[in-house]
């Protein structure tokens, strides 16, 4: 053995690395072609529609598949507009919806195209049956089953046939149901149980897109690895942890960029493409990028053309004023801020034996925490203090309401601490607050919370855990008091509401466990109502109930700032559409310019 | 020697069975059920249940002991735990549980990338501390020996976070020395690994370069070094041939041994630099519960340090005569 | 007097000559004193703050948010305006508390185990080289957050189990096993020296010898892991704060440098300062009398590493 090596070793290798540290990474950017840069924060898991349940994974998938419906882009508030489906469904009663599908929708070429040599067959109504039917399918274990449970006729048994069949034994996808029907290629027959007014935002949502049965057979278990869909992009490469590339679908049908918006539209040059021929972008790609600081720097370099503000970057970009810096300005950086459909709050679990039965006790802990300070700490204003539970982006939501139980009153909040001790019989214990999230964001909050509590004279302490462990803690119903948030997957109140709906309490979405004869009452009618003003008043009246009833601490309603460069044109902000990069046009030439500097 | 392999190969089979056991009782132990993030925010208690029932989470814990009353021996050894042994001691890996990838495909396209990582950084700390080691240990009790010493508690100080932060901002965003984040296979890789590399060798110095100054300065007090010295032999001589060729017995016995787990990658540094190594990939696995993926995890690396720990047992045996072939 | 508890007496004797000649040798060095007295003071902070009399009211706000060190506020404010000076003495107790009881429980654990295994041999012995060799052979990362999911929010004894006491459980449980190899090798060379012959020769019990004889002769080993493992603890406890497994609710240092992850970038370094500084002052220190302690009982140490 040569004792020398080691010594040699050194230098040597720290030459080659510096060495190797030199030269440029913008290779792609002189090619000329039109390329949209993105990151990803998150894993994406598969891109198999019936399996994605995440937002990451769904902003991904969304450019290569396709549902019935889909979103306006530039409407506010936001609508639908048919997708795969020709028209808006028709139909005599409530319960049975015929959608006509668009002729001339073909998927992406693929080898799992064996009888075409590849060439991707045209779609008919017989991909939706089978691309639901895999959701209905228990051996599939798909995340998205509680979008068609107990609505369809038929697909509820389909289920507990899956259930019932052994292991190795093969689903008969051919079997009927009753109430999905295709009397022809393009026609496609839905009928329900009862009504459900919610079904055309559900059937715009990526997991209901169709699926087809060549690529499911082809590829297996591995499906989730090869998305074959009807959109604008097909999957050229992926590289788990890394990044993903999507290249334009060749044989995408003919689609236009709309050609009115909301006011102001014009005049912000988002009507410029108007009538053109979709998609512009030939080529997307995503790095995945899993810390704030590396982000936001490869943003301030130019290689992602958009980007959020991560907090504690907010100073850096955005002045006191809400207003992008100039230094922002002058390197051709735009700032949008837009609302969430999105609710946060600490929610008390109803059967607890302390906080359940305790309503002083809750409401003093409501009126603890001071919003609009909480906002500017943790959110630097990048948010709404709440008043319920439906966020403002929604037209159901009162401006004019006013709920106590929000207002910051320590005083008043003593005092009705004074009665829950009363109403508890002897002095308060500690109260556990359980927190999904053990990242510094979450124990400056619980430091936070915690300091507020002592303010009025109730002792609190912090469970934190991470997301599996808190699951366990509210499916479980074993917490007192829970952080949560909830963003709305449609602009329908009916979204919020479930969570507070007798039947859904948990493991069901009612983590409040929350029981009211009165409210259970007018969900159900509101629930199969189509939207009209008795219906919005119907959701007042609910709201008002939880408001007086105080399940939770609504603390506030999310606003998102995004920041993009000016070369990134027809750029909108959409907090329910996914599939939006087919809008987009990239102008090379003055990225070149601005990142060439 | 072929028995005493052999005897060696035997004793591994308890340490793998022990480790079986021990994340068995862990993954039980941990709070937290895959199932409820399978079945999606909305879902109802029904789907719950079913899915549990697909991944067979309902299945008795060690044995269906009514199985076994009514005589069916195979049914009754289909619990999680027999199950939880038959497939990872065949090495019947099942597919992820949030992403169905198989784990064995996962594993292999990302062990490469923390491999690229981890192995340039680990040769280039080992050989820098080591050479900053014998300096020190030559230099022992002079100003050169303290001011080494304290740059080094300084650095072993000094939180890796820092040392990140601070070169991804100036030497990679200021001053465009290196990428700021991102990977590609191949020699392409160089270009992205260079800087996690390098600020990987800046926060590991202090402690390495501390625990082979010890290793060092023990060969310098043995008999044989100060017989050395004492013959008049010159000093880099002596350090060379005798300090430094002692002193490789327990480091190379330290560096076989830390092998195995370098295919785990570094965390903190894969994090930042966007390197899709299995660092990110066991996290992931960990904050969704996916214990198929951690156990495949966990068994192969144990594997491994089993097998570095034959190896360096059986190298030695060759080596050193002492060594009884018991 | 038997004549078992004369050779006793021998033996511990030879202990007490190199403690005692340790203790002279350590004292003549300043550099060596100064150390002792920077532990000293981190450790009476520690404890003047569990008395109550030190940083207290840590979690009052003293001013406004993030505000840079000065006159008027020390080393600075953090996100909610509470001094940083009073967190980072604050985290010494944190810091002490954790590295102690973490080294407490592995040796507790590494020390029994290993004198029984390197002493009795046979069965015994194969089976605690069993365990440690299991232990070890799963990945440190993997086993620590393993066992800190475990035990968060359970109870032992009665007693609830959060925050700290996680901590110093989650690294005592996962550390001994390099204690418990060096005792069992030392223990193993200690078996047959003449002392041990001679006190089974007297009729000694086994557990005598053990706890009489052979472990008074290995403890400095103890000593020496101690003061260099005392660092690592520190440095793991920041570790778990960044994997969001550390301490809540409680000043640490770990704590604060995570919060400087994020914070650097607003320009407040002055956290990450007090807390670096912290550590390294604490460290430097300990490895220098760690270093000292090694040289003073150096004679029989140079085996007990390998």
């Amino acid at each position: 053995m040569s004792m020398k090596n080691p010594l040699i070793l050194t230098p040597v290798f720290l030459l080659v690395v510096l060495f190797a540290g030199c030269g440029g990474d913008d290779q792609d950017q002189a090619s000329g072609k039109m390329v949209r840069y993105l990151s990803l924060g998150a894993k994406v898991r598969g891109m198999d529609p019936m399996d994605i349940g995440d937002t990451t994974s769904s902003s991904v998938a969304s450019q290569i598949f396709e549902s019935l419906y889909q979103y306006h882009y530039l409407k506010r508030p936001y609508e639908l507009i048919p997708c795969l489906a020709e028209d808006f469904p028709t139909g005599e009663d409530q319960l049975t919806y015929t959608f006509k599908l668009r002729p001339g929708v073909v998927f992406a070429d693929d080898p799992c195209f064996t009888a075409t040599q590849g060439k991707g067959r045209q779609l008919v109504a017989a991909d939706f049956i089978y691309a639901w039917k895999r959701i209905a399918d228990v051996k599939n274990i798909s995340k998205n089953w509680w979008i068609f449970e107990d609505h369809i006729v038929g697909l509820d048994e389909f289920r507990d046939y899956t259930g019932r069949l052994k292991a190795g034994e093969n689903v008969d996808y051919m079997r009927p149901v009753e109430g999905l029907q295709a009397p022809d290629d393009f026609t496609l027959v839905v009928t329900l149980k009862r009504p459900w007014p919610q079904i055309l935002y559900l059937l715009a949502h990526l997991p209901t897109a169709p699926v087809a049965r060549e690529a499911v057979q082809y590829y297996g278990k591995s499906i989730h690895n090869h998305p074959v869909g009807t959109g604008p992009y097909m999957l050229k490469d992926w590289k788990r942890g890394n990044k993903i590339v999507m290249v334009r679908n060749p044989r995408f049908r003919q689609e236009f960029y709309p050609v009115e918006g909301s006011p102001g539209d014009r005049e912000a040059g988002l009507l410029e493409d108007a009538g053109k021929v979709l998609p512009f972008v030939d080529e997307a790609r995503w790095q995945v990028v899993e810390e704030d600081q590396p982000r936001w720097l490869i943003f301030m370099r130019g290689q992602l053309d958009a980007s959020g503000i991560p907090k504690d970057f907010y100073n850096r970009a955005i002045d006191p004023s809400r207003q992008l810096r100039s230094e922002m300005k002058d390197k051709g950086i735009r700032l949008q801020i837009f609302r969430d459909p999105s609710t946060y709050w600490y929610g008390f679990n109803m059967e607890d034996p302390v906080v359940g039965t305790n309503k002083p006790l809750r409401q003093a802990m409501s009126m603890a925490i001071n919003r609009p300070e909480y906002v500017e700490i943790f959110t630097n204003n990048r948010a709404e203090v709440a008043q319920g539970v439906i966020p403002p982006l929604f037209k159901e939501y009162d401006p004019e309401v006013i709920n106590p139980n929000c207002q910051y009153n320590p005083e008043r909040a003593r005092e009705l601490l004074k009665e829950a001790v009363e109403v508890h019989g002897g002095p308060l214990p500690t109260i556990t607050i359980s927190t999904p999230g053990t990242d510094t964001l979450s124990r400056q909050m619980g430091e936070y919370v915690t300091l507020a509590m002592d303010n009025i004279g109730l002792k609190v302490k912090i469970d934190y855990m991470d997301w599996p462990s808190f699951q366990d803690r509210i499916k479980t119903k074993s917490s007192q008091v829970f952080q949560m948030g909830w963003v709305a997957d449609y602009p329908d109140p009916e979204n919020f509401m479930q969570l507070f709906y007798s039947k859904n309490v948990s493991p069901g979405p009612n983590n409040f466990n929350y029981r009211n004869q009165a409210f259970d009452t007018l969900y159900e009618k509101a629930k199969a109502m189509p939207d009209s003003n008795e219906r919005r008043r119907i959701y007042h009246q609910m709201e008002n109930i939880i408001r007086d009833d105080c399940p939770a601490i609504f603390l506030v309603h999310g606003v998102a700032f995004v920041l993009h460069y000016n070369w990134l044109k027809n750029y909108k902000p959409h907090v329910f559409g996914y599939g939006l990069i087919k809008y987009q046009r990239i102008d090379v030439a003055a990225r070149q310019k601005s990142v060439g500097r | 020697m072929v028995s005493y392999i052999i005897r060696r190969l035997l004793y591994a089979i308890p340490t793998i069975l022990g480790v079986l056991l021990i994340t068995f009782i862990l993954f039980n132990l941990i709070p937290g059920d895959p199932s409820y993030d399978i079945a999606g925010k909305s879902a109802s208690a029904e789907t719950i249940a079913e899915i549990r029932r697909e991944l067979g989470f309902d299945k008795p814990r060690f044995l269906d002991t009514e199985a076994l009353s009514q005589g069916r021996i195979a049914a009754a050894f289909d619990s999680q735990f027999f199950n939880h042994f038959r497939n990872t001691l065949t090495l019947n890996f099942p597919r992820s549980l949030t992403s169905h990838e198989p784990i064995w495909d996962e594993i292999k396209s990302r062990a490469p990338a923390s491999l690229t990582l981890a192995a340039p950084m680990f040769i280039g700390l080992i050989a820098t501390s080591i050479a900053i080691a014998l300096v020190v240990a030559f230099a022992r009790g002079s100003w050169v020996d303290t001011i080494l010493v304290f740059i080094c508690v300084v650095g072993m100080s000094i939180p890796m976070l820092s040392y990140i932060l601070f070169g991804q901002h100036y030497l990679a965003y200021e001053l465009g020395w290196f990428p700021i984040l991102g990977y590609e296979s191949g020699m392409q890789a160089f270009k992205y690994i260079a800087l996690p590399c390098l600020l990987g060798i800046a926060s590991g110095l202090g402690s390495y370069v501390r625990f082979y100054r010890t290793v060092m300065l023990d060969e310098m007090r043995s008999d044989y070094v100060r017989t050395a010295f004492a013959k008049g032999l010159s000093s880099p001589r002596v350090l060379f041939k005798h300090v430094l060729k002692n002193a490789m017995i327990p480091i190379i016995t330290t560096l076989v041994l830390s092998i195995p787990f370098l295919f785990l990658g570094s965390l903190l540094l894969e994090r930042f630099f966007s390197i899709p190594g299995m660092g990110s990939y066991f996290l992931d696995a960990f904050n969704s519960r996916d214990f198929p993926v951690i156990n495949a995890m966990v068994f192969t690396t144990s594997l491994l340090y089993v097998l570095g720990q034959l190896v360096t047992d059986i190298c030695y045996a060759l080596v050193d005569p002492r060594i009884s072939l018991r | 007097m038997t004549e078992a508890a004369l050779t006793s007496d021998i033996a511990v004797g030879k202990g007490r000559s190199l403690w005692a000649d340790a203790w002279r040798r350590l004292l003549s060095r300043k550099l060596v004193v100064a150390s002792l007295i920077v532990i000293a003071v981190f450790v009476m902070v520690a404890l003047g703050v569990y008395a109550g009399l030190i940083a207290r009211d840590w979690s009052e706000p003293v001013g406004p948010r993030y505000q840079r060190p000065s006159l008027e506020h020390g080393f600075g404010t953090d996100f909610l305006g509470r001094s940083v000076w009073r967190k980072t003495l604050y985290g010494a107790k944190i810091s002490l508390t954790v590295a102690f009881l973490a080294s407490l429980i592995s040796i507790c654990i590494g020390l029994p185990l290993g004198a029984i295994a390197g002493y009795f041999k046979g069965w015994i012995d194969e089976l605690i080289v069993w365990l440690f060799t299991t232990v070890n052979s799963i990945p440190y990362i993997i086993l620590i957050l393993a066992f800190a999911f475990v035990l968060q929010g359970k109870t032992l004894f009665g007693y609830p189990l959060r925050g700290i006491s996680v901590v110093y459980l989650v690294i005592g449980l996962t550390s001994w096993v390099g204690l418990c190899r060096l005792i069992r090798g030392e223990v193993l060379k200690h078996r047959d020296r003449d002392y041990v012959m001679a006190a089974r020769a007297y009729g000694c019990s086994r557990s005598r010898i053990i706890l009489g004889h052979v472990i008074p002769n290995v403890a400095h080993l103890v000593i020496i892991n101690f003061s260099l493992r005392f660092v690592s603890f520190i440095h793991a406890e920041v570790i778990l704060s960044f994997l969001g497994l550390g301490v809540k609710g409680e000043p640490s240092w770990g704590v604060m440098i995570d919060d400087a992850r994020q914070e650097l970038y607003r320009g407040c370094w002055w956290q990450l300062a007090a807390a670096t500084l912290a550590i390294g002052l604490l460290c430097l220190a300990l490895n220098i009398v760690g270093d000292a302690l090694r040289d003073a009982l150096d004679p029989k140490l140079r085996q007990g590493l390998e």
